[in-house]
């Protein structure tokens, strides 16, 4: 009995590491061309060769700081700005009642029913009649627009569970709904704010459509258009491509790593309330 | 001054739903008042249109002179505490306190000196920088009544706040909320579903049913002098035992008398009743108006029950008997050391002189 216990373990492990192995790989080959010569790829693409070439990422941190820069800035404004409506949003569909809120709440639900990409035409016809093309604020407009419709879903349902207890007690210490928003929900809601954010940040992080067809000038553009593009202009140079791609999924990662336990808390806190 | 006066005040759900009627009442500075009633009578909604966290529908609600309809409740200097406690869960206790003086824009020395003397007011200093949930029940009441305590308002609002602790926790809470008034010295509302703590705690109770005010008045007031069978009923533990019958008069003299009854008014009675001749009425006796009654001492038989013993109930320091006389159970409470077991056929006197009459038709008492 112990030995077939300890030889189903094994294949259970066997299996966990074949899985992240195939989940790794393609981490790996990046890291590892990214170190390389062109000598060096050309000899051996995928197996690890020495030295490992640094200079790659000095050349790479030149062609893509500006887009990591643009990246950071476009995500960060627009989660924040997201979160400043969405929260105050929720609040109101979770709080408050007046004539025709059941209406507008199923009408942004229908929102929810919409694909972005039908929208394509339209929007880039929107953002140049109001001479937003080729700036950050078409990019970010739309992010924070779009980015409402879940959250505020998501955020409305949570704020509901809070007991309405604490929302009458405040308000007879004097809160007022801005007060109760920033002092209650925001603090109550931060495993789920987290994991809201972070989904969103790595949805933007990675969005290739919008900012190709927005951004015209190469100093304007975004990480997932601009390491494309570099592709495109330095296909040769495939250890200060991948180096480029490296340097672009730090920030990511290091987030991740930061906030890991909120993201897997939010979503433990979701599948409870479930 | 912080006298509170409700006038007309009517309360109006959707969907036709009324669920305060009418009511006018008057609170007098540093009087503690409560409402007491069974669920859905009415009474939390009208401790929230007082606090402001309902609209009031018809009426009018003045705090000290001051007519608050439109008023929102942080400019009401009324502090409430909840039934569910309500502290942020995020917050320490010194910030859950400290959160409604932070919000006016108190400054820090004030708030932390407000704070701390609450905090030995109620004997939670250790439990300052704990967070709620390290805290028990008790604890957790304490640290909503001490929220409450800081702001120093001119009423404190009470929604049922013993409800959610253990048994001996609210005889202790009780005693200690009823200490606080004193040392205090404010005006307390207090609404509670326990008819206990409405009798210790209360200057005066006002019972309610269906959003109608029942009676306003003292707690022996109501205890003796019920106005309707509701209130009769409603107060006082083992609850009154109703019979229904009809008033005599033979000689001279009136009874009351039933299929299985047939027992002399007491004088003080029978000028009550001397409308109701020959009419249905009901009689109400608290279990404590029946003395048990060892059969042949030569009794007046004319106040005597006959029973049987159905439920024998050892409190320790008294017994309760429960008694059948064919016409339903009836509750007597007797001295511990009575001898009476399940199966005896016994018999017990009433006290005629603290009988109740109430009409049969419209619950009003008699007199």
């Amino acid at each position: 009995m112990r030995n077939r216990t300890a030889l189903g373990e094994l294949g259970k492990h066997l299996f966990i590491l074949l899985i992240l192995s195939m989940a790794l790989f393609p981490l790996y080959v990046m890291i590892s061309i990214s170190g390389k010569s062109g000598a060096q790829f050309a000899g051996a693409p995928i197996a690890p060769t020495a030295p490992f070439h640094f200079g790659n990422y000095a050349r790479a941190w030149g062609m893509v700081s500006n887009y990591v820069f643009n990246t950071i800035f476009v995500c960060v404004t627009s989660v924040a700005l997201t979160f400043a409506l969405t929260l105050n949003a929720a609040f109101f569909f979770a709080r408050y009642r007046m004539p025709g809120h059941r209406f507008l709440w199923y009408f942004f639900l229908l929102l929810m029913l919409m694909p972005g990409i039908a929208n394509l035409v339209p929007l880039f016809m929107l953002l140049r009649n109001l001479s937003l093309l080729n700036t950050f604020w078409a990019l970010m407009l739309v992010y924070v627009t779009g980015g409402q419709v879940v959250q505020i879903y998501i955020l409305r349902n949570f704020i509901e569970d809070i007991p309405q207890d604490l929302f009458d007690a405040a308000e007879v210490d004097g809160a007022s709904a801005l007060q109760q928003v920033y002092h209650i929900v925001m603090p109550m809601s931060g495993s789920i704010l987290s994991t809201l954010g972070i989904l969103q940040f790595i949805g933007l992080w990675n969005d290739y459509i919008l900012p190709l067809i927005v951004m015209r000038d190469d100093h304007m553009l975004t990480m997932a258009v601009g390491l494309v593009r570099m592709d495109s202009e330095y296909v040769k140079d495939w250890g200060a491509l991948m180096a480029g791609y490296t340097l672009a999924s730090i920030p990511m990662v290091l987030i991740f790593f930061f906030t890991m336990r909120l993201f897997v808390k939010g979503l433990a806190a979701g599948a409870v309330k479930g | 001054m912080a006298k509170v006066t409700l006038e007309n005040v009517w309360k109006l759900f959707p969907g036709g739903v009324v669920a305060v009627r009418d009511v006018n009442l008057e609170i007098e500075d540093r009087e503690f008042v409560v409402l007491v009633g069974p669920s859905g009578c009415g009474k939390s909604t009208t401790l929230r249109m007082i606090a402001g966290l309902e609209d009031i529908s018809r009426g009018t609600i003045h705090i000290d002179g001051r007519r608050v309809n439109d008023v929102p409740p942080k400019d009401r200097d009324i502090a409430m505490v909840f039934q569910n406690y309500a502290l942020y869960p995020h917050m320490t206790v010194y910030k859950n306190m400290a959160f409604g003086l932070k919000l006016r824009g108190f400054p820090r020395a004030e708030i932390d000196a407000r704070v701390r003397e609450a905090a030995e007011i109620l004997g939670i200093e250790e439990l300052l920088e704990r967070k709620p949930k390290a805290l028990s029940g008790g604890q957790r009441q304490r640290v909503a009544v001490g929220r409450a305590i800081v702001r120093k308002p001119k009423a404190f609002l009470f929604d049922e706040p013993l409800s959610n602790l253990d048994a001996k926790m609210r005889v202790q809470m009780r005693a200690e909320i009823s200490k606080l008034h004193h040392r205090l010295r404010s005006t307390m509302i207090y609404v509670t579903h326990d008819q206990v703590e409405a009798m210790t705690m209360g200057d005066r109770i006002v019972v309610m049913k269906d959003g109608l005010v029942q009676q306003v008045a003292p707690p022996l007031d109501i205890y003796h002098r019920p106005a309707n069978l509701f209130v009769a009923g409603f107060i006082g533990s083992p609850p009154m035992n109703f019979f229904e019958g009809r008033i005599e008069a033979r000689g001279g003299t009136l009874y009351y008398a039933d299929a299985h009854r047939n027992l002399r008014l007491d004088e003080s009675r029978a000028r009550a009743a001397a409308s109701h001749i020959g009419r249905e009425v009901v009689i109400g006796i608290r279990p404590e108006d029946l003395e048990f009654a060892p059969d042949g001492d030569g009794n007046d038989s004319t106040r005597r029950l006959r029973a049987a013993v159905e439920v024998v109930e050892l409190m320790g320091a008294e017994t309760y008997l429960h008694l059948n006389s064919g016409s339903g159970v009836f509750i007597a409470r007797v001295a511990s050391g009575a001898a009476a077991k399940v199966g005896d056929a016994i018999a017990v006197d009433v006290r005629m002189d603290r009988a109740h009459l109430f009409d049969k038709a419209t619950g009003a008492a008699l007199g």
